[in-house]
This record gives C-alpha cells, structure tokens and sequence, in this order.
C-alpha cells in the first residue's frame, strides 16, 4: 500500500487519537466508548500484524522530524520494537475488553478510559522510539498517564500510593533526561543503533561511559523496580485490576525493561558494555533483584502485593537475560518479555476476578475458589505453573534458554538463581493452587453460597491469555512464536 | 514413522482429563478409564522398533521413540494403570472427589507415558513434571489430616527433584550441546551434571535419604493411586537414570560408589523402618523403598565400571517388570481384601497375597528369584570389591522382604484401608487377580516379550529357597517374641502350656461325663423301677396281695378245724366272743 512508510505514525495514531476522543465522550456514552475502545485495539492489531510481517521481510520503518537542530524526534519499526509493540497490542485489546466489563458500573470511565488509551499511547511510543530523546518523550508521557489511573479511586490510600510513583517515577525521568543529555553531548547523537554508537568513545573516555552506563540503567531501573528502586511497584497495587494488570504485563515495568534493551544493545553495544565491565554487576543487581522480590513475595497474604512482589522478580530475569552478554540467554531475556507479560496479566486479571466475584483479596481467603469460579482459577493455574517454569508452559522456555545462557557466558551461578528464584516461586505460588484446589470453601462467607456472576467480558480475557501462555510455550518453536521472533532479533543485536 | 500413534498414545488420558470436567460425559469416561493405556500398549506390542518420530513445532522440539528398554516399561506401566484404572472406576464411584482424582489420575497418566515416549531431555521434564505434579492431587485425594501431611512432604521433594533434575538436564544438555537423550547418554556430563542427576530420578525412586516422602505417601493415597505411584511412578526414576545417565560410557566411580552405598543402606533400612508401620499400604511402601535399594545397586555398579553395564542393564528392566507387577498386584490385594466382607473370601484374598508376597521375596522359579539370581550373575563383571558385599546384600535381601511382607500380612488383618462405602468386591477383585496372574506368569513370558535382552533371565538360575524360609521362621520367630513381649513372659508361659492344659482338661471333662454318665445310669434304674411301681401301684397290689395271702393261708390252717367242730350247736353268737379274748373270773 503507498501508505507503508507512515504505517509505524498511524500504529501510534490509533492510540493517541483516541484518548482526546474518549474524554471529550459523555459519561452517559457508554456504547460509543467501548465501540472506539474495541475498534481502535483491534485496528491496531491488525495494523500491527501488517507492519510485523513487513518487518520480517526485511523492510525498516525510519521517520524522523527535526525538532532542534541535532535532535530528532525519530521513529523506527524495527524487530525488537515489534517484539515489545505487538505485546501491547494485543494485551491492549484484551485488556480493554477485561476493563470494559471491571468499571462497567463504575464512576469516572471518561477520564479512565482517556488515561489508559493514552498510556498504551505512550507505550507504543517508547516501542517504536527510534532514538533515546523520542524514548524519554514518552517515557515520561507514560509517567503521566499512568498516574492518574493508579490513583483513579480516589482513596485516600491511592492517592498516597500514586503519590510515591510520581516522586519514584518522575526522580527516574529526571535521571534519564540527564542521561540523555549526556548521551548527546558524549556521542553527538542518541540514535539506537544495533551494535552501539558508543564504541569509540568508551575506548576514549572510560569513565564518562561507564558514569553513563550507570545513570541510565539507574534511571531505567526505576521503573524496571531494581531492587533499591522497587518500591512503588507494590504500593501501586491499589490501582484497579485492569490497570495494575497493564501495569505489571505491559505498561510501565516492560518500559523499563525494554529501555534498559535499548540502552543496552542499541547505545552502547553488547560488546562495548563488557568491555566496560558493566555487565556483571548489571547481572548481580538482577540476581539480588529476583531472589529478594521473591523472598518478599512468600509472606504477603495480599493476592495483589504477592503478585507485585513476584513482578518485580520476574522482570529482572529480563535484565538477567540482557546482563549475561550471551546470545542463547538474550534469546530467554526477550521471549521472556512477552512470557511474562502473559503470564502476569492472566494472574492479575484473575485476582481481578476473584475480588469481583467472590470478595476474596487475600491468599488466606482463596479456600475451594477452584470450585467456584474454575475458568479464572485454571487460568491462573496456568500461569502460576508457567511461573515456577513448568513446561510446556512459555516460563519454562525462556527460563530454560536463561540457564542455557548462563552456562554459555560461563556463568554456572545462574544455574543456582534460577533454581532458587524457582523453589522460591513454587514456595508462594504452590500454596495458593492448593487452597483453590484441594480445600474446601468456608461455610460461611459472602462468597460462599451460588456461582458468582461475572460477565463474559471478564471472565473471558484471563483465559484467552491462559491459552496464550500455553500456545507460547507449547509451540515455541513454530513459525511467528514469540522465541522465533527473540532469536530474529538476536541474530540482528548481536550481529551475526 | 508417523507422529500419529504417539499423539494417540499420550492424547487418550489427556482427552479423558478433560472431559471429565463436562458432567454429562463423567459415566462414560470413566468406563473408558481403564482402557486409556491401550494406544500405547498396542505401539509398544506391535510396533517395529525403532518407531522415531518428531515434532518441531512443539515446545523446543519435541522428539518421540520407542526403543527395546522403553517398550518393555511402556508394556507393564500400561498394564498396570489399565488395571488401576479399572480399580479406580469401582473404588471412586460414590466419591465426593472422584472427578479430582479422575482428572488428575489421567494427566499422571499421561505423563508416565509420556516420559517412557520422549526421545528428549525437554518432553521428558515436561512428561516427568505433569506426572510428579498431577500425582499430588492422587496423594492428597482423602483430604485428612495423614493425607494432608504425606502431600505437603511429598510436594516439597517433588519440587525439590524437578529443580535438581531441570539444573542437571540443563547442564547435561549444554555439555552435550543436544538436549536429545541418545546424545545426552554418549557425551561426558560433568560430575556435577550427573550428581544432579542422579539427585533428581533418585528422589522419584527413594533412594534413602530421599525415600522420606515415599512411604507416606503411597500409605495416604487410595488404592489404585498407591498401585500406580509405587508400581509404574517409581519406575520413572529408574527409567530416567537408565536412559539419561553416562550408564556404559565414562566410569563415574565417586557417583558409583555412593549409589551402591546408600543402595545397600536403603535395603535393609526401609527393613527396620517398615515393620514398625501399623498402616500395609505404608508397609508395602517400605518394601518399595527395599526394592529399588537393590535396583540402586546394579545402577551404582554399572556407573562404576561402565563394561558392566551391558549385562547389567537387561536384568534391570527384567527386576524393575517384577516389581512392578507384584507390587502392583500386592497394592490392588490390599484394596481387594479390604473391599472382601466373608471371612472365606478375605482368607482367599490373602492366600493370593501370600503368593506375591512370596514372589516379591524371590521364592526359587518366581520373577523375584530368577532376578536376583541374575543380578548376581551380571554383577560378576562389576567392581570385584564390592561384589561380595553385594552378593550377600542381595541374599539377605530375600530376608528382608520376606520379614516385610509378614508384617504387611499380619496389618492388613489388624488395620486394613478403609474400602469405599459400597465396594463392588468382584470389580476390585479381577484387576488385582489379572495383575496377579502377569506377575505369576512374568518369568514364562519373559522370553517372547523381551526377545533380545532376555537372555540373562533364562539362563539365570532359580534362586535359593533358603533366604525366603529363614524369613519366614525369623518372621514367626519375631512374632512369637513380639507377643511374648507384649503379654509379658508368665503369661506367654501359660499360654504356651495352655494346649497341654486343655487337653488334661478335656480328658477329665470326659472321665467326668462318663462318671455322671454311669450315675445317672445307677439313678435311672431305681427310678425306673420307682416309675413302673408307681404306675402299676405295685406297693398298693404287693400289700393286698400280702393281706390276701396272709389270709389265705390263714383260712388255709383254720378251715379244717372249723370243718371238724362244725357240729356245735350254737354258733350264731359265739363268732365276736370268741374273737374277743374273754378275762379270767
């Protein structure tokens, strides 16, 4: 089609456009919302496959407009953007759905449903970003859009949580924009390029590059919840499920994620940042990361601090992935990106389920739900199985080229995280399926009595990804599968 | 070959599970339940080795197989779970959580299977992960307090075991740089690999001190779960060892010798710990924890001096059928028995039971003797250190198992499981008579099925009898002292002199009888003639016969008299004067 070049532009558009129409919409609307909420997710969907079979054959999406002289605001399609984009577009759409049937008879679905389109907005943004400047613009976009979703029920609870993620999250971008700053003033540019546009001048200036390497991956690490900097994530458990939800699988953690990806591969090079000695302690920080958010995680009865607590673990094998500078862990970082993604948002999606329908928050109340609600909690199963990285479940394939990596990098410790981070996991996740399973409900309860009812529109979405989960694993090694993808794009970073 | 047979095999019991959620179709699932093994019996019966096939697409790459090791343990793994689940259809049918049991019976199911299919260290774990898993819910199935601590322990090692067996697949693996098995079996792991290993199947096969969770657990679950888990799950461990370890290859002597080792320790260990279990299910439990210590001692010896292994390897298969079969059987029994109501029919139940507890001991002729016989012999190539120590561990170990077995006889009498509401005993009955049969059998089919590695089998010779019937008068023995033990010795004195007592007594309750017999003759006589007086008033006549004779012969002395002074003239008032004696004047 002529239009091709400005396909990544209208991907954005879908979004963006939609969250200005959404809060200009009556509140009384309710049909139109969710006609353009749906339309405009699947749209993007479908805009989305288009550009990534584009991508596959070979064509680069590159535009740019000149703000300032030297600096552009640059987008680009590329494998790894698509990898990160079709994630939020199609956790997008079903979370939409999911969100549409949680707020159905809830107040101020304006202002939510604007917000949310408007991060997905941002999201896409910091995917297709082709530069560190551009990726900043919308990382702190995201920053934005996000806040008033965490605190959107206006407790006095929620405001003190959404409180301390402005103050983590903004002291984060502050951080990052003067590591961009640095970045252009080191390099001249902050283009992302495969192999890195840092090579020559970390040969020259050493330190600046390494000081460099630590403020961004410091300021990425804020939303990436690194361990010193993790602590808004469970406290932003308040936020509705569909929003802690995108939160956890797609938004604002994955943003951290991915630019630490970015700054990584794209700004100074895998091989430039070993050079630099940078990895490893990157690696051991991930390692202390994912131990200790797990170790946090067996003593929450909360259903969604424990979920948070394990999010923050999860992620880090990411950066454990990126870290460990081998192609075969690199394949694991970024399958694992989309694993966990789907994996995270089904077991928020049913918690989500479990307070609508049964009114049970905590992890000592989910006695026999199994019984009562058996779509969601299989589904959660599911997940929480893939979690612990059971196969054929999508844990266990990247945990699985994790180890391989590890071992490949020389790295046998890895071996030992892993299979701590998964005693670990097992540890708090295990208890929760048996109450579910093998106990029997309480006799007495608000729950307890009947089938709870919640609509198609909430209970189909945690299957849909379930089912996700299971295809990601059970098929990685099809054409399309999110691992085939990762070692495209492996093959692309690490220029082989 | 055609992936098809295999997706049959393995997609049967998955189906199953599945429709086992839908209500409507619970009845019907579960009359297929005990067919479900068939698709895979049949790929094992009538297939042509080797039967490779493959499927990329799946997970990494899933690779399936069947070579001659895998299809002799697919044949007694899926005989055993048709007859478990032919167990379980009668043993689940008023169960408030059948259809738990139902689904997760299935999906163990298929992982077993599955495990025995895989060609590759990733279905492998993945088949492995899904039986270890789905078998809590087997474990837990009763929901009370025992049940609930033997799962939790037992979740805690299977954990524990699939961690070490995911560090050690993945090491195994990278070193091999394949994860297909025949690669993993012909490269050089690093001893931590193999240590990881042999960790993670060990914990499936309770080697001590891994076999901690074993025990209770096959005493916690139901019937058909036990008979499964400690039947055909075991196995698992010992397949997973015999295909995934360097077996044959490299000498691992360190590993070697600490298998052997703690082999001989779990033999007679799981001895002394068994005969104090009250429940038999625990009891046979132990003896499985017994038996694969001497399963252990061929691995160890074949990691040890790896041109052993190849003599080693076919007896291993041949005693881990064996096992399967009769422990199998003996778990059916123990359900069978408990279902049984007569006394005739329970005496019956534990007739076939004594059989199999005779077989397991290793009874000459049996499976269990020409096994061990056999082992002995390929463990002749083996380390010549050790193989003294192992010739005696294995004798004594016909001790052992005979000393268990009379434990777990004398408990299912005085504790036997509890049986479902309304047993069905003829349809608990036929499975465990039919698994019977195939471990009375084994040592006649052996030949045909195993074809080529069945040699050693029958040339092996028929075994001693003397270690079975040392345990069976140390088995009495030992219950004789226990009793005497319990009852204190006085006691037991007068009760072993109890017999000889009796008899005194009876004799003199006889002596007695005849005494009162010949009283009550010496009484009846007098009585009888008392009765016939009585009832011919014979006091009465003898009297009256006395009056009328007395007075017969007095008229007879008198009437001449009267006759000769008849003449007097007077005679008419004389009569009273002259009786009346007249005084003097």
């Amino acid at each position: 089609m002529m239009d091709a070049p400005l396909l990544p532009l209208f991907i954005l558009l879908t979004s963006l456009l939609a969250a200005p129409i959404l809060f200009a919409l009556p509140e009384r609307a309710a049909k139109l919302r969710t006609a353009i909420n749906l339309g405009m997710a699947a749209l993007k969907v479908a805009l989305v496959g288009w550009l990534s079979l584009k991508v596959s054959q070979g064509v680069i999406y590159d535009l740019r407009f000149e703000m300032l002289p030297g600096l552009e605001f640059k987008l680009q399609a590329d494998p790894l953007a698509i990898l990160f984009i079709a994630l939020s577009a199609v956790l997008w759409l079903i979370t939409t759905i999911y969100s549409v049937g949680y707020l159905e008879h809830g107040p101020h679905r304006a202002r939510f449903f604007g917000f949310f389109s408007l991060c997905v907005a941002a999201t896409v943004g910091i995917a297709l970003s082709g530069n560190l400047f551009t990726f900043l613009l919308f990382y702190e976009l995201l920053t934005l859009a996000t806040y008033p979703l965490v605190i959107h029920r206006g407790t006095a609870e929620a405001l003190r949580a959404g409180r301390i993620y402005l103050i983590y999250t903004l002291a984060g971008g502050l951080v990052l924009l003067l590591g961009t700053l640095g970045l252009w003033v080191l390099a001249g540019t902050t283009d992302f390029a495969p192999g890195g546009i840092l090579a020559d001048m970390a040969a020259e200036n050493r330190l600046a590059a390494q000081l460099l390497f630590v403020v961004l991956i410091g300021a990425l690490g804020v939303k990436a919840a690194l361990v010193p900097f993790h602590r808004w994530l469970p406290i932003a458990m308040v936020a509705p499920a569909p929003v802690s939800a995108l939160l956890h699988a797609v938004a604002v953690v994955k943003a951290g994620a991915f630019g630490i990806m970015r700054v990584v591969y794209e700004v100074f090079g895998i091989e430039t940042a070993q050079a630099l000695g940078m990895t490893a302690p990157l690696a051991a920080l991930a390692g202390i990361t994912i131990i200790y958010g797990s170790i946090r995680a067996i003593t929450q009865d909360d259903i969604k601090k424990r979920l948070a607590y394990s999010t923050v673990s999860q992620v880090s094998y990411i950066t454990l992935g990126v870290a460990l500078a081998s192609p075969i862990a690199a394949v694991g970082a970024l399958a694992h990106l989309i694993h966990q993604g789907l994996m995270k948002i089904t077991m928020f999606m049913a918690a989500g389920n479990l307070a609508e329908g049964l009114g049970v928050k905590r992890v000592s109340q989910m006695d026999g739900v199994g019984r009562a609600m058996p779509g969601t909690m299989l589904a959660f199963t599911l997940a929480a199985l893939g979690m612990i990285g059971l196969p054929p479940l999508a844990g266990f394939v990247s945990k699985w080229y994790l180890a391989q990596g590890g071992l490949d990098a020389g790295q046998t410790w890895v071996i030992a995280l892993l299979l701590g981070s998964s005693l670990l996991n097992a540890i708090y996740f295990l208890p929760m399926l048996h109450r579910a399973w093998f106990r029997d409900a309480a006799p007495e309860g608000e729950g307890a009595p009947g089938r709870p009812r919640i609509g198609w529109m909430l209970a189909a979405p945690p299957v849909t990804t379930a089912v996700l989960v299971l295809v990601a694993g059970g098929f990685a090694n099809a054409p399309f599968s999110p691992l085939e993808w990762t070692r495209f794009i492996v093959a692309i970073e690490y220029q082989e | 070959m055609s992936l098809l047979p295999y997706l049959a095999a393995l997609g049967l019991p998955v189906m199953l599970a599945v429709l086992l959620t839908w209500p409507k179709m619970r009845s019907l699932v579960w009359r297929i339940m005990p067919f479900a093994p068939l698709p895979a019996l049949a790929l094992a019966l009538l297939g042509d080795l080797p039967m490779n096939a493959q499927a990329e697409w799946l997970i990494l790459g899933l690779h399936f197989g069947l070579d001659e090791v895998s299809r002799l343990f697919v044949i007694f793994t899926g005989l055993l779970w048709c007859a478990a689940g032919a167990s379980a259809r009668h043993w689940m049918r008023h169960d408030p959580h059948a259809t738990s049991f139902g689904v997760l019976f299935a999906m163990a199911q298929a992982g077993n299977l599955g495990l025995l299919l895989a060609q590759d260290a990733l279905s492998f774990y993945a088949f492995f992960a899904l039986m270890s898993f789905a078998s809590y819910g087997l474990v837990l199935h009763s929901r009370d307090t025992e049940a609930q601590g033997a799962a939790r322990l037992y979740i805690g090692f299977v954990v524990l075991g699939e961690l070490a067996l995911f560090a050690g697949l993945a090491l195994a693996a990278s070193q091999a740089g394949s994860f297909l098995l025949a690669d993993l079996r012909s490269a050089v792991p690093s001893d931590m690999a193999v240590a990881l290993l042999i960790l993670g199947f060990g914990v499936k096969l309770g080697i001590m001190p891994l076999h901690l969770w074993l025990p209770p657990a096959h005493g916690a679950a139901p019937v058909p779960a036990s008979a499964v888990l400690s039947g055909a799950m075991i196995k698992a461990g010992l397949f997973g060892m015999m295909t995934i370890l360097p077996l044959g290859g490299v000498a691992y002597s360190d590993h070697g010798t600490v298998l052997m080792a703690a082999g001989m320790v779990t033999i007679f260990a799981a001895l002394l710990l068994g005969v104090q279990q009250v429940n038999p299910k625990a009891v046979l439990g132990y003896s499985s924890v017994s038996q694969m210590g001497i399963l252990v001692l061929g691995l160890g010896a074949g990691l040890m001096v790896p041109e052993a292994w190849a003599a080693i390897l076919p007896v291993l298969i041949f005693l881990a059928a064996h096992h399967a079969l009769a422990k199998g059987a003996l778990f059916l029994g123990t359900g069978a028995f408990a279902a049984q109501t007569g006394l005739a029919s329970k005496l019956g139940v534990t007739l076939a039971l004594l059989v199999l507890a005779f077989i397991l001991a290793g009874l000459p002729a049996s499976s269990g003797g020409l096994g061990k016989e056999a082992l002995k012999t390929a463990l002749e190539a083996g380390s010549p250190v050790w193989l003294p120590w192992l010739s005696v561990a294995l004798t004594l170990s016909g001790v052992a198992t005979t000393l268990l077995m009379a434990r777990y006889i004398a408990m299912i009498w005085h504790n036997p499981p509890k049986a479902p509401a309304n047993p069905a005993a003829e349809a608990v009955l036929l499975p465990f008579l039919l698994v019977s049969a195939a471990s009375v059998a084994l040592p006649a089919v052996w030949g045909t099925l195993a074809q080529t590695v069945a040699a050693p089998i029958r040339l092996a010779p028929s075994g001693a009898l003397w270690p079975v019937l040392c345990g069976v008068v140390l088995a009495a023995g030992v219950a004789v002292f226990a009793h005497a033990q319990r009852i204190g010795a006085g006691v037991f004195l007068s009760q072993l002199t109890a017999p000889f007592r009796a008899f005194g007594a009876r004799a003199d309750a006889i002596v007695a009888a005849k005494r009162r017999a010949a009283r009550r003759l010496g009484h009846a006589v007098p009585k009888a003639l008392g009765d016939t007086a009585t009832r011919w008033r014979l006091g009465q006549s003898a009297i009256a016969c006395l009056i009328a004779l007395t007075l017969a012969v007095e008229l007879g002395t008198t009437q001449p008299a009267e006759t000769a002074i008849s003449p007097v003239p007077q005679t008419d008032p004389i009569l009273l004067q002259d009786l009346i004696p007249t005084p003097d004047f």
